[in-house]
Order: structure tokens, then sequence, then C-alpha cells
């Protein structure tokens, strides 16, 4: 059987990171239908559908992004910037999901429309709170307690 | 020549009455002029000097003391007071006929001693008189000059300088403090400011020239190294600016560094201890149960060890950015501050912790984020070091001293040696071995620094044994906050 299209983009460089992200995301919903970008290029090409990333049955264009900020060549933030720049994806919500407690990039995030500016590590409650702000959050069930 | 002279006040003016070759001249110092007396005999050499005393005598004829230079009978140049008596009033009463020879040599004498070169010239612009000043400044002795030509003294590119000078002489007008340069008669130049006066006959037509000439090769040297001085100030001054500015520069380079350390110390450092506590606590929630307990033990020590070091690293950039911060200091009310802060800690509440403020606290200038920071740790510090199964029982009061305020917070807690007290508020020193009490060793650093920070104080009263009595002092502030 064909695997779900994976509706959520998360852009993480640390394996342990995308571990934790994907481990709150079984608790919170089942199953997980994230796809992993391991640095901002790949992300952006996600985006794009550019490359290998052509076929948008297999890559759909997620309903959300979770953005970390620190990744190597293109950081979290030039994605961002990015992607507000381009018509067709400058109203994706996107989450910055940051080790960084800094005031000035948690402002910097908001500047950008971030939807949210959570800290590490994800808990499956905090996975939660942040889906239901998704204004097209109807498609994620809610996985077992 | 000038036989004798006295002064007597007309009026508020002091006037001088000038006996001169057997005629009187009434010499008014602050017109200058001589009233229209002939004075044949007096131009050679045309100075005369007179003697006052205190202007009380009785008598309208008084002894007067100064030196003038008589430019024509008119008129009377008065240099100054200055030289020896004269005459006084038993010479005057006398009448000595010894007189007139006192006076010239007496004025010979003061031409003579004076540092000033002193010459005259005819309209032809040649040399009539010279003094001793002349003679040491251009080298050229009375003997040798008188009579010749004083462009003999001017320089070749100056020698146009001297028809404009007697053509200005001819009309009448002087020449003051007029700075050039001069030749010696050895050919060196020298530096001169020159007053130059036309001398007048009794008709009031200009016969010549009196010449005042100073040296003033040393003014201008001292000016040029003035100048040189000045220059090499402003010179230094300039080195200076550059090399503050180029710290400032490297001092915002590091800071920029600092920062950027401090960006990568939140980021990098936190990431590895993040896996290690995340994957220690995803075995223990998704495996613990079929873990031995001791695998289980060994994993919330390593949970807890990462909890630690977050704190570590937490703490340490609080302390770092300290350093850093500018803060703007404000009233503070205490009396909301700490109500506050006790309701955002549950460990500070009833029950686990009994907090008694005693109102009114008086307020104080401070940040207050930053006295937030420092008055969080005292607080938690001092719910915190209580011995097992004892309620922590905090008292907080204010006093004022001398323009500040003393804020006291004392714990039922296990107390500090004396001997402990002077490290306590250093940088990751911990008193207390026993892992109950675990703590970073920084919390008290940054309530020092924080307070510090604030112009305040911050100290601690303890014997050891019956808990412990922290105290901040902060200027208290002037106006209710």
């Amino acid at each position: 059987m064909k695997p779900p299209p994976q509706r959520i983009l998360l852009v993480e460089d640390d394996e342990s990171d995308a571990f934790f992200m994907k481990r709150a995301m079984t608790k919170a919903l089942f199953p997980p239908p994230i796809h992993v970008a391991t640095n901002g290029q790949d992300a952006m090409d996600y985006l794009e559908g550019a490359a290998h990333y052509a076929d948008r049955a297999s890559y759909p264009l997620p309903q959300c992004v979770f953005l970390d900020l620190k990744l190597p060549f293109i950081n979290g933030f030039q994605v961002l910037q990015w992607m507000r720049d381009q018509p067709t994806l400058k109203d994706l919500p996107v989450f910055v999901l940051t080790s960084s407690p800094e005031e000035s990039d948690r402002e910097r995030a908001k500047q950008l429309g971030a939807l949210a500016y959570l800290i590490k590590p994800p808990t499956p409650e905090m996975l939660k709170k942040s889906l239901s702000l998704l204004p097209l959050c109807a498609g994620f069930q809610p996985g077992p307690a | 020549m000038i036989d004798e002279c006295y002064s007597s006040p007309i009026g508020w003016a002091m006037r001088f009455l000038v006996r001169c070759g057997g005629k009187i001249i009434n010499v008014d110092p602050h017109e200058t002029r001589i009233a229209g007396h002939t004075t044949t005999g007096c131009t050679a050499p045309p100075f005369f000097a007179l003697k006052t005393t205190e202007n009380n005598s009785n008598s309208p004829h008084f002894p007067a003391k100064g030196i003038f230079l008589i430019l024509s009978t008119y008129h009377v140049k008065l240099l100054g007071y200055r030289g020896n008596v004269f005459y006084n009033r038993s010479m005057k009463q006398s009448d000595s006929p010894g007189a007139g020879q006192n006076a010239s040599r007496f004025l010979a004498a003061v031409v003579e001693s004076s540092d000033d070169a002193i010459i005259t010239k005819d309209l032809n612009g040649i040399i009539t008189s010279w003094n001793k000043a002349a003679e040491n400044i251009f080298g050229y002795t009375a003997q040798e000059i008188i009579g010749k030509p004083v462009v003999l003294l001017i320089p070749a590119d100056r020698e146009n300088e001297e028809p404009n000078i007697l053509r200005r002489l001819r009309s009448g007008e002087k020449i003051d403090h007029y700075e050039t340069v001069r030749r010696r008669k050895d050919g060196t130049l020298l530096d001169i400011s020159l007053t130059v006066s036309p001398v007048r006959d009794e008709q009031g037509v200009v016969i010549g020239a009196s010449k005042v000439a100073r040296d003033i090769t040393s003014r201008k040297r001292y000016e040029a190294e003035l100048t040189r001085a000045r220059e090499e100030l402003a010179r230094t001054n300039a080195e200076l600016e550059e090399r503050v500015v180029e710290r400032t520069a490297s001092l915002e380079r590091a800071i920029r560094q600092m920062e950027e350390f401090s960006y990568s110390v939140s980021h990098d450092l936190r990431s590895p201890i993040r896996a290690m506590k995340g994957f220690a606590t995803a075995a223990l929630e998704d495996h613990g149960e079929q873990l031995p307990r001791e695998v289980r033990d060994y994993l919330e020590r390593i949970i807890r060890s990462g909890a630690r070091m977050e704190r570590l690293i937490h703490d340490v950039l609080i302390y770092s950015r300290l350093a850093r911060a500018e803060i703007a200091m404000q009233p503070v009310a205490l009396d909301h501050l700490i109500p506050e802060i006790v309701h955002h800690y549950p460990e500070m509440q009833p029950p686990r912790a009994e907090i008694s403020i005693r109102q009114p606290l008086l307020p104080v200038l401070g940040h207050e984020s930053s006295l937030t920071q420092a008055l969080s740790n005292l607080l938690s510090n001092g719910v915190k070091f209580v011995p097992p199964g004892v309620i922590p029982k905090l008292k907080v009061w204010t006093e004022a001293r001398n323009g500040d305020v003393r804020l006291w917070i004392e714990d039922n807690g296990i107390g500090i040696k004396p001997d402990y007290q002077n490290r306590l508020f250093l940088m990751f020193e911990r008193i207390h071995q026993n892992p109950q009490y675990e703590g970073t060793g920084i919390g008290l650093a940054i309530v020092r620094k924080t307070i510090e920070k604030m112009g305040g104080e911050v100290g601690v009263k303890s014997d050891g044994q019956n808990g412990s009595s922290f105290w901040i002092q902060l200027p208290a502030s002037p106006v209710p906050p």
C-alpha cells in the first residue's frame, strides 16, 4: 500500500532533533505525515517542486512547515524570507522550531510572519496546540493520547 | 634742555608743568600736548622724566615721576611711569642750578638703560640718535651709525618699506607696533616690533621721527615653537583619536564575537545535551517497563545531568550578557514586584513555603527586569536551602539607609558559615556538597553583578546555623513609582 502523502515539511539538519520531532508527532498524530528537508536549499527545492521533488503526488505541497533556524549554508530566516517572496508560498503557515531562546530571533520570526515560535524539544502537546492554529487543519487526525 | 618740572592737579586731571629753556610748558598727560610754549633745546635727547608723589600736597606744585618723550613742542608722549626720582620738592624749592644737568644725565640714563632700541632719524632717513639697546640689538655703535641712512638696517627684500614709512610720517601718521624684519651689522636678520612717531617743530611741521624698536626674535621663536607645539599636539590628538577609533572598532568586534559566541553556545552546546536528554527520556518512556530498575536509575541520572548542564549554560549566558547590557534606572515598587515574583513560582507559595512581606516595602531606583532576575534568584535560594522536612519560611522587609534602601530576605535555612560568606557571590562557587542543594554556582554571581550594575550592593548575614539574611541595597526612589 502506498504511504499516505506527506503533508508536513520539517526543515531540520540535526538527525536527533528530527527523530524527536517525529516521535512527538507520532504521539500527537497518526501516522506522522512528515517529510524532512535537511538544509535550507533542500527545503526550497521541495517547496518549489524542483529537482527530484517534481512529483507532487509523492511530494505534495505541505500544509505547514516546521523550520529550524540554525541550518547549514542557507539558514531558517533566509528560507522564511524566500518563502515570503514566492507568490505561491507566501501564505504557507510556518512554525519556527529552534533551540534559540533569543528575543531577537523570536521578534524576527514574528516579523517574517511565522505562525508560532517553538523552542525545542518538541512535545506532543506543543505540536497539537500548534497544529490547532492552522486555518485548514481538518486533514489532521489527533493521534492516540 | 628741560630745567624743571612739576605736576599739579587741575580739576580731575593731572598736569605736568615743565620749565624748559626758561619757559614754562604745561603737559597734559591725557592730551599729551604741550600748551603753546617754546621749548628750544628740548630735542636731544627728546626725553624727560617727571616724578609725582601722592597728590595730597597742599602745594599747587609737587614732584612728579614719569618718562615722557617730547615729539615736538606741542606733542609729548607719556611712555610710562618708571625711572628714579628726578626732582623733589627740595630741589624745586632751592631751584638748584644743577637741576638741568641732573635732568640730562637722568634722561640719558633712562634712554641708555632701555631694553628697546630708541633711534631718531630725520625725514631723509638719516639716523640722528642711537641708544645702547640699539647697539646691542643691531650691532652698530652710535658712533658708527649716526649720520648714516636707516636703510642700512633694512634687508634688501624690504627696502620699499622705508619710503612708505617716511611718507606716512610726513603726513603726521604714527606707526604702531609694526612687526617686521631688520638686518644686524653682521647681516643676520632679526624680528622686531617698531613704533615710529613723527617729531614736529614748534610750528607743528614734521621734522623727523623717533623709532622704538623691540627685538622680538625670541618672541617670534616662542611663537614658532608654540605653533610647532600646537601642531604637534594636534597631530598627537589626531593619532589618539585614530587609536580610540581603532580600539573602539576592535572592542566592537570583540563584543560582536562575544555575541556570536553566546549565540553558538545557546544553539550548538545545547543541541547534544538535548539529544542526550531526549534519547534517555525516550528510552524510559517507550521501554521503561522492560528495563531493570538500575538501568532506569542510570537513565534518570543522564536526564538530570543534562538538565543541570542546560541550567549551567543558561546561567553562564545570562551572566555574560549582564556585563554588556545597558540598563536604565527607574523607580521600582518592591511592594508590587516581590508579590509578583512569589506568584510566579509555586515553590515559594503555601503549602511548600511561606513568604511574609512586611509592608510597606520602600521603593528603589533600579532596572525592573534585572531586579526581578536578582530577587527571583535570592527568593529561590531562600526556599531551597532548608534542612530536610522543614518548610521554608522567609521574611522580607526594607529599611532606609542614608538615601538608600536595604531589602532584607531572611530565611530559616541551613545558613552559611562566616568563612564561606566572602566566596558566596563569586562565579562557580558552591559551598554545599549535598546534591540535595544542587545549583549551578552562578546564581549569586548573577545577583551580585546585576545589583552592582545598578550601582547597588549585596551581602549576607549568617551565623552558619540559624538561617541566613541576604540583603541588597539600592538608591531610594526620589519619587513614588
